[in-house]
């Protein structure tokens, strides 16, 4: 579904992913964990453009970002590729000035030309999907956090894309909400989505995800099953990692 | 005559604008090739109107507001300019313009003549041709009647132990002059206090704030019915002349209009229009003798004309009525000011839209258009924001012509105000366009939108609704900086005060009025914006 072969990504003179090969099946959820500022996030927006890399290849179905891929000129190419990767970030990014139901229609009648109630019928089905039909004419800022990300989980799906990007998507929650948010994406994970998730949650990685990677310093230093990431550790970071993120 | 127009102070236009207009036009002038010299009497002729330029902000009794209807011009300069275009077999259009710009209107061909009390004056001639004379002026000394002290000049220049005379004159005028003159450096002998308005002072002194005044005669004799605490002192001093001017060159203009002159003074119309304003005086023989003798400082060499001798018709006066005051104002002034303001609100509300249009454009521009694009749009902006209103006017109305670009005075107004504040304009965008989150770009992008969409849809509306109250604050500004636009010629509510005022002395009742319909006019506008802001509500997530 998506490879990537030996990412490299700079910030200036720091180097921050180092050359990462990474394949996601069909259907599978891939969860990404590791201490901060490993290159997690960043590894993430590289896979759908908004950030430009510059060593190896990003591929998704027949479509190929490289360095060479240009915001500008290449964005006939990034929009075909953001149409079938779908992003979920960390602080939600609604758009405030659209009530809940227009935040969902507004991609699919823009971007796709559909009829509005078309896009209506199927936003409503899946605000009904995360629980929140009724606040389908709030604003967002009448909503609590775990109901924006609910809400933003569903502005991605209207797309109907073929992979979910999930930006540490209850790291800005308190446990209650981030809850509510990880049994929608459970929900989706059971129903057969492509996901890679980037997160703090360990149940999540361990009981939702097929493979779990551990990515630290610019490398994915471990990867496989999760009984096996956290089980049998084999690295010396992921030993760390693990026990410090285990006290929570 | 007066410099009734003396810089008032405008917002965002600052003292320095004038001499810095006044070099850029010198330059600007000597760039432009000077365009082949049209015979200006064949173009009166074909159009079949005199055009002539004055500043009805000069009061009686050259060219002023008529008292029954302030929307007409009268004065003795509108009987000479009918008189004169009568002559010439066409109609007279009176051409407004603020007095010291009348000789760029007569340059960029706004007008056929100036005639509005400009004295002879050899750097005119440079510029300009000047005709006869139409008028002896001479400064007259006022004092007040029955005053124990200051009864002459005498007493002037030789004042009493420990007295000194309070003198009022005129910024910048020929009275101010020989006042100081009198009165010595350091003002030893008397105070010289300069005003803005000719009538201020006469009115000073009858009040007792001022001991005596030097007036234009015109002025002098015009106004003492509505001063009747104030008595003339001797005889006029300083003789000088008004002249017509028309364009460099154009001798043809100028010699008919001579001959009218001297037609006029024949037959004894010329008086007649001077008496009518009360006006006419020994002073004025000398244009007698000039016309007799068809000649002017050499300039002239007159034909003879065969003319009636003065058989005086009748004689109409003009009646300088005593002051309105209160309510008196409201009711005969109102309607004028009313109908100005609409002038002002025209100006604003359609030079506002664009100068946010403009202005959005040039944000979106220069923080996501393209590199080659953000260098300029960077020099548009600090051009326009780094230099004065009043001089992009000046530009437009009084440079473009020079190169064939000949834009009215009422689109004048309205281009030179929404460039200008589109410069304001496009800086409130660019913050709030930088305002909103970057997330909320990215979250356009990633749903698959185009920079464009996520432009139009999500970053403009949500700018739009953060930058409201510093937008409509603008909105308020240019509503006041529509004043400026009377150097165009545009005569809207701020002018029209200074006109009002000038002719009728009714200064603070028509400056209650002025301020009461500008704050009618834009406290709604606060009240509408902050409407839309709580109906649009707030855009923080």
């Amino acid at each position: 579904m998506i490879t990537v072969e030996g990412l490299i990504k700079h910030h200036g003179p720091l180097q921050v992913i180092k050359g990462i090969s990474f394949t996601v099946e069909k259907g599978n959820v891939d969860a990404i964990i590791g201490p901060s500022g490993g290159g997690k996030s960043t590894f993430l927006r590289c896979l759908n453009g908004l950030e430009p890399f510059q060593g190896g290849r990003v591929t998704i179905g027949e479509h190929s970002l490289s360095p060479q891929t240009h915001p500008q000129r290449d964005a006939a190419l990034l929009q075909r590729v953001r149409q079938r990767v779908g992003f979920v970030f960390q602080q939600f990014n609604l758009f405030p000035h659209l009530t809940v139901l227009q935040n969902l229609t507004l991609a699919p009648v823009t971007v796709r030309g559909e009829p509005e109630e078309v896009a209506r019928a199927r936003a409503e089905k899946l605000l009904d999907r995360v629980g929140l039909l009724a606040k389908k004419d709030a604003y967002p800022r009448d909503l609590s956090g775990g109901q924006q990300q609910r809400v933003s989980i569903a502005r991605t799906l209207v797309m109907e894309p073929e992979v979910i990007l999930f930006d540490e998507p209850t790291s800005a929650l308190d446990p209650v909400m981030a809850g509510e948010v990880l049994k929608v994406m459970e929900d989706l994970a059971r129903g057969g989505q492509t996901m890679i998730v980037v997160t703090h949650s360990m149940s999540f990685a361990r009981e939702v995800a097929d493979r779990v990677h551990v990515f630290a310093d610019g490398y994915d230093v471990e990867s496989g099953p999760p009984a096996e990431v956290f089980g049998d550790p084999q690295h010396a970071t992921t030993q760390a990692f693990l026990r410090l993120a285990g006290r929570d | 005559m007066d410099h009734t127009a003396a810089p008032r102070a405008l917002p965002r236009a600052g003292s320095g604008a004038r001499s810095l207009m006044n070099a850029l036009v010198v330059i600007l002038t000597a760039l432009v090739a000077t365009p082949a010299a049209a015979d200006q009497l064949e173009a009166v002729q074909q159009r079949g109107t005199l055009r002539w330029c004055a500043d009805q902000e000069g009061g009686g009794p050259f060219v002023y507001p008529k008292d029954d209807d302030p929307s007409e011009v009268t004065g003795f300069e509108v009987d000479l300019a009918a008189q004169l275009a009568a002559y010439l077999k066409v109609k007279p259009e009176f051409v407004q313009g603020q007095w010291d710009k009348l000789p760029d209107m007569l340059r960029t061909d706004k007008c056929d003549i100036v005639l509005n009390g400009y004295e002879y004056d050899d750097e005119r001639l440079d510029v300009m041709e000047a005709t006869i004379p139409y008028y002896v002026y001479g400064l007259q000394l006022m004092l007040r009647k029955g005053d124990p002290i200051w009864k002459g000049w005498d007493q002037l220049k030789a004042p009493p132990d420990g007295q000194k005379a309070k003198v009022g004159v005129l910024t910048g005028s020929a009275a101010e002059v020989t006042m100081r003159e009198v009165c010595g450096e350091g003002d030893v002998r008397c105070t010289v206090i300069a005003y803005d308005g000719s009538t201020d002072a006469m009115r000073e002194v009858e009040t007792g704030k001022l001991d005596a005044t030097l007036q234009d005669t015109p002025i002098a004799r015009f106004y003492a019915p509505r001063f009747p605490g104030l008595a003339a002192s001797g005889e006029p001093v300083a003789p000088g002349y008004y002249v017509i001017f028309v364009k460099d060159g154009e001798l043809g203009l100028r010699d008919q209009l001579n001959t009218a002159l001297i037609l006029l003074n024949r037959n004894g119309e010329q008086q007649n229009i001077y008496s009518k304003y009360g006006i006419w005086d020994d002073q004025q023989a000398e244009l007698r003798a000039v016309a007799e003798m068809g000649k002017f400082y050499g300039q002239h060499q007159a034909t003879r004309v065969e003319v009636e001798v003065n058989a005086l018709p009748t004689q109409e006066v003009v009646t300088t009525e005593v002051r309105k005051r209160g309510w008196e104002v409201v009711t005969s002034y109102g309607g004028i000011l009313l109908e100005s303001a609409g002038l002002t609100v025209v100006l604003a509300a359609i030079s506002f839209p664009m100068a946010v249009l403009i202005g959005l454009l040039v944000a979106l521009g220069r923080l996501y258009g393209p590199a080659w694009l953000r260098l300029p749009l960077t020099a548009y902006v600090e051009f326009l924001r780094g230099t004065p209103l009043m001089l992009q006017l000046y530009f437009i109305f009084f440079m473009l012509p020079e190169v064939g670009v000949s834009i009215p005075a009422f689109w004048t107004g309205i281009l030179g105000l929404a460039i200008n504040y589109s410069a304001y304009e496009s800086e409130i965008y660019r913050a709030g366009l930088q305002a909103v989150p970057g997330g909320q770009m990215e979250a356009a992008l990633s749903l698959g939108m185009t920079r464009g969409q996520a432009l139009r849809k999500i970053i403009v509306p949500q700018a739009v609704r953060i930058v409201i109250p510093p937008v409509v604050n603008d909105f308020i500004a240019l509503f006041k900086d529509t004043s400026v636009v009377s150097v165009v010629t545009l005569v809207e509510l701020t002018k029209r005060f200074s006109v009002l005022s000038m002719s009728t002395q009714a200064t603070v009742e028509l400056m209650l009025m002025t301020a009461m319909l500008y704050l009618l006019m834009s406290y709604p506008m606060s009240l509408i914006s902050r409407r839309i802001e709580a109906r649009l509500g707030g855009v923080s997530a």
